[in-house]
């Protein structure tokens, strides 16, 4: 099943904007966004502290809602899904 | 209106709905860029969730503070100094929770709303960063 992928800002720059993860039916959001920070070289260390937890900065969201890192581990994704990366907010 | 462009802000526009018969008092704020030794500055939105984060601030503000009227438009894209970056502009019957109101938008906006600033110099650029807040993925 396809689930999309999406960086913003800084992680944009590391990895486009999208990339289509074709998931294996169980996998959490996290594996999901290990294997995409793993698509690029030295993606893994932009994303992941070396013990393999998601550095503490980093937000993820799915499906347009926030998502904590101890949630991304156990929630699976579905077809179709939407999971977004990226850096803390500073607009305005 | 709520809203996320690239085009310039209109102001007087957003004055004029705000200017409603049960308002006493219109607060504008008006985000430009600063002359921190840049050239230019680059905006970028996670456009869905962000236009659904300034809706539930407007909504939540205007409960919060009677706000007659919210309008919010924040640009993105590149911008030059002195442009707009993001206006806010409020009514009320009364000043002091236009004030409130207009401030609690404007700090809302920075802690929850998906938008990245990069701020582009002579030897290249550099990504704002995130202030302290509920977004910065340390706090819930």
């Amino acid at each position: 099943m396809k689930v999309r992928v999406r960086f913003f800002a800084r992680f944009r720059e590391a990895f486009g904007p999208e990339l289509e993860v074709d998931a294996i039916k169980g996998e959490t959001l996290l594996e999901i966004v290990r294997r995409a920070a793993s698509s690029k070289r030295d993606g893994y260390s932009t994303l992941f502290e070396e013990d393999g937890r998601l550095k503490r900065f980093v937000i993820v969201m799915h499906n347009g809602s926030r998502v904590e890192h101890a949630d991304a581990e156990q929630i699976s994704v579905a077809e179709g899904d939407e999971i977004a990366v990226f850096p803390p907010v500073a607009g305005g | 209106m709520i809203g996320i462009q690239r085009e310039d802000i209109d102001l007087g526009r957003m004055i004029e709905r705000a200017r409603v018969p049960e308002a006493g008092a219109i607060v504008v704020f008006d985000g430009i860029v600063r002359d921190d030794d840049i050239q230019e500055m680059e905006l970028e939105a996670y456009r869905e969730v962000a236009l659904e984060e300034l809706e539930r601030i407007a909504e939540e503000a205007r409960r919060r503070f009677s706000l007659a009227a919210v309008e919010i438009v924040h640009r993105i894209g590149r911008l030059k100094v002195g442009d707009n970056i993001l206006a806010i502009v409020v009514s009320a019957a009364h000043r002091s929770e236009a004030y409130e109101g207009s401030r609690f938008i404007i700090e809302g906006i920075k802690a929850h709303v998906p938008i990245w600033k990069k701020e582009l110099r002579r030897d290249g650029g550099r990504w704002v960063e995130g202030e302290a807040n509920t977004m910065n993925g340390i706090e819930s």
